[in-house]
């Protein structure tokens, strides 16, 4: 393997445009997924058996089926029921969905980790529902949820890989074209691999420090 | 959809079995190596199996394929391109799994140890009777959830030609005109498998014993 | 006077720059229950786990009926640690029990108290299991010999864990708050057994908050206050009189809590 490091430097505006790419449709589908599996979690939690049971199925499903096969499900089935999408949005729902399954557990696991006893003190004090959840749980799950979290979000980043083969403009799709054209498929496939690593490492620092960051906070205040 | 080529896909699923049964047992046997070697104390170990596990917890599977895929026939090993993925697989489960053993070995509580020291256990025999036995019970709910992963992520060995259900169901659907209901056929494929996984891996947690039940 | 069952001399317990033992010296007569009491953090479950050699006194010498325990002074007069195997062998006279009961969870009760005569001493499958089972039935759990340590309460658990220590045949028996973990009503059953096991004769050292057992069955009490072992007697001079103020204290706390039987 003779590497030229003027494959790299002729190519740096696509690369930077390509991590660019999976560097937004990571954190649109994060928060998309964030807000989404929060709502899915939460009316489990209050809506009652009608509510839960049918969520409950969808969560089961997408956590249950490979991600690729969801995309091939709604970049190649969608257009047969009148919902044609390009790659990039096709790709962004459907990251976004996956993130939303994946989360709401997160938060379902947050609700039920809060000790019952703290709702009721709550309840007694007078504090409505909403009131309980934005003054009680929600301050209490952060830390909770914070490291699943953490780690759900580097399993997304990485997962974001796999809309190259629906040819999303991301990461993987603009390196691995480099590689063909250059005919340097392996060192194309060798930077790739290390531009995900930085950039998985560098989230999981982040988070942990988010965490320790959170935690001496907390133990601080109490 | 017709019977046969529901059929198809069922026949597929045992190449998505195969390959994600040999790589967790692959995987697991390295796991091992690799979990002994962080738990060593000694930094020539340590240091080496962190960066593995670093590097294949923090690349995409999908790349790690194309690498290995790409990388065997340049050294010179031209491999059928199921060995490829077997061992792509292997090596991404191996980090995780390795992760999860060090963590077991890292929570059998201290007492238990003391206890087996008291009663005259030599440092061997506390590790076979007593490090070893509980440290599986304590990681065997993550090496189904593993397992799960594993079952799923091979989905991606499609990319580099091997016919499990997700290249099965492509074909098909390119065929057929019928993605919709190819697509689906091969998801509730995939949910009975992960489903059967994770029912076995209830059922043998609570059969394992001293099991809380 | 017969040579003590444990003997302390000078010891020195450190955890990094803190001194958690102060120059304790004790001895533990044979066949007799010595009860170490003293208030949370007094250091009485480090000098136990010192004897049983879970944790390396930093200074002086332990010697268990007339051995020396880990440590020895050589012709010099240095201190030098034992091989393991001589550490082994003495440790071989101790049986422990500990708050905690430290069961395995993956084996029955019969499983736990009969695989050190196995994979240690290499007795037969069988027999193995017959000397436990004379065990179990000691603490009254023979019909508990298959049940797993997680289908039991804590009582049993302890009780379990004593006959666990009891299998081989120990000549000293640690205990370190044996009822501490338990429910107030589960107490009771464990406190039987270790009464039994004192009438029978055994050397026994209890560290433990039960007064109340102290006072009844302990025939010699050590009280401990911030790592120094402050006064060692037959209880009739330790609760009848209070001499030490700190022990006046520790045992008035006691007695506020409703420790009645011993005003």
């Amino acid at each position: 393997m003779i590497f030229d490091p003027n494959v790299i430097l002729n190519h740096l505006p696509e690369i930077i445009s390509g991590i660019g790419v999976t560097l937004a449709l990571w954190i649109a589908g994060m928060a998309v997924g964030v807000a989404l599996g929060f709502v899915v979690a939460t009316a489990r939690r209050y809506g009652g058996r009608v509510i839960d049971w049918p969520l409950g199925l969808a969560v089961e499903v997408l956590r249950g089926t490979p991600f690729l096969i969801q995309i091939f499900l709604a970049y190649y089935g969608g257009p047969f029921i009148g919902i044609s999408l390009d790659p990039v949005p096709c790709g962004l729902m459907c990251l976004s969905i996956y993130a939303a399954a994946y989360y709401s557990e997160v938060f379902r696991a947050g609700y039920g980790a809060v000790p019952h006893g703290h709702v009721e003190a709550g309840e007694c004090l007078g504090l409505n529902r909403f009131q309980i959840i934005r003054r009680i749980l929600l301050p209490e799950m952060a830390l909770i949820v914070l490291p699943p979290s953490v780690n759900l979000a580097v399993i997304l980043l990485k997962e974001s890989a796999v809309l190259s083969i629906i040819t999303v403009p991301e990461l993987t799709t603009t390196v691995s074209a480099i590689g063909s054209q250059e005919y340097a498929f392996l060192e194309a496939i060798f930077l790739l691999a290390v531009i995900y690593w930085v950039i998985v490492e560098a989230a999981a620092r982040l988070g942990r420090l988010a965490e320790t960051r959170l935690s001496t906070f907390r133990f601080a205040a109490s | 959809m017709s019977f046969k080529l529901f059929t198809l896909l069922v026949q597929a699923s045992v190449w998505t079995i195969g390959i994600s049964a040999i790589s967790i047992a692959i995987g697991f046997l390295i796991a091992i190596g690799l979990s002994a070697a962080l738990l060593s104390g000694r930094r020539a170990y340590r240091r080496p199996a962190e960066f593995f596990i670093s590097f294949f917890r923090g690349v995409p599977l999908l790349v790690q394929l194309l690498l290995i895929y790409n990388l065997l026939p340049f050294i010179g090993l031209n491999v059928p391109s199921i060995v490829a993925a077997i061992i792509g697989m292997s090596l991404c489960t191996a980090a995780y799994q390795a992760e999860n053993l060090r963590g077991g070995f890292e929570s059998v509580p201290k007492g238990l140890v003391e206890a087996a020291d008291m009663v005259g256990f030599s440092p061997r025999q506390v590790f076979v009777r007593i490090k070893v036995p509980i440290a599986m019970r304590l990681t065997f709910p993550a090496l189904v959830n593993e397992a799960i992963m594993i079952l799923k992520s091979s989905s991606l060995v499609s990319v580099v030609g091997i016919v499990e259900i997700t290249r099965m169901a492509q074909d098909l659907a390119s065929s057929t005109y019928m993605p919709i209901e190819i697509f689906s056929a091969a998801a509730l494929i995939y949910l009975v498998i992960c489903w059967s996984v994770a029912l076995a891996g209830r059922y043998g947690e609570r059969a394992l014993p001293g099991a809380v039940k | 006077m017969t040579l003590p069952a444990i003997s302390v001399s000078k010891l020195v317990k450190r955890f990094g720059t803190t001194t958690v033992l102060q120059d304790i010296d004790l001895e533990i007569p044979e066949g007799k229950v010595s009860c170490l009491i003293g208030p949370s953090g007094s250091g009485k479950s480090t000098l136990l786990r010192c004897l049983a050699f879970l944790e390396e006194a930093s200074e002086g010498m332990i010697t268990v009926n007339g051995e020396a325990l880990g440590f020895f002074e050589n012709a010099k007069g240095v201190r030098e640690r034992l091989p393991a195997g001589q550490i082994r062998s003495v440790r071989a006279q101790i049986g422990m029990v500990f708050q905690q009961f430290n069961l395995w969870p993956h084996m029955t009760a019969l499983g736990n108290v009969s695989e050190a005569l196995k994979t240690v001493h290499k007795v037969a499958k069988t027999e193995a299991e017959d000397r436990a089972m004379i065990q179990l039935r000691k603490v009254g759990l023979e019909n508990r010999a298959g049940h797993y340590p997680s289908q039991l309460s804590g009582g049993q658990q302890q009780r379990v864990a004593i006959a666990r220590a009891l299998a081989l045949s120990p000549k000293i028996m640690l205990f370190d708050e044996p009822t501490s973990a338990l429910d107030p009503e589960l107490t009771g059953e464990v406190l039987n057994v270790m009464r039994d096991l004192a009438v029978e004769g055994m050397t026994m050292v209890v560290v433990s908050h039960e007064i109340g057992f102290a006072a009844t069955v302990g025939q010699q009490i050590s009280f401990l206050d911030q790592g120094r072992l402050l006064f060692t007697g037959a209880p009739s001079d330790v609760f009848a009189k209070p001499r030490h103020p700190r022990l006046e204290q520790f045992l008035d706390t006691y007695l506020d809590r409703g420790a009645s039987m011993l005003a």
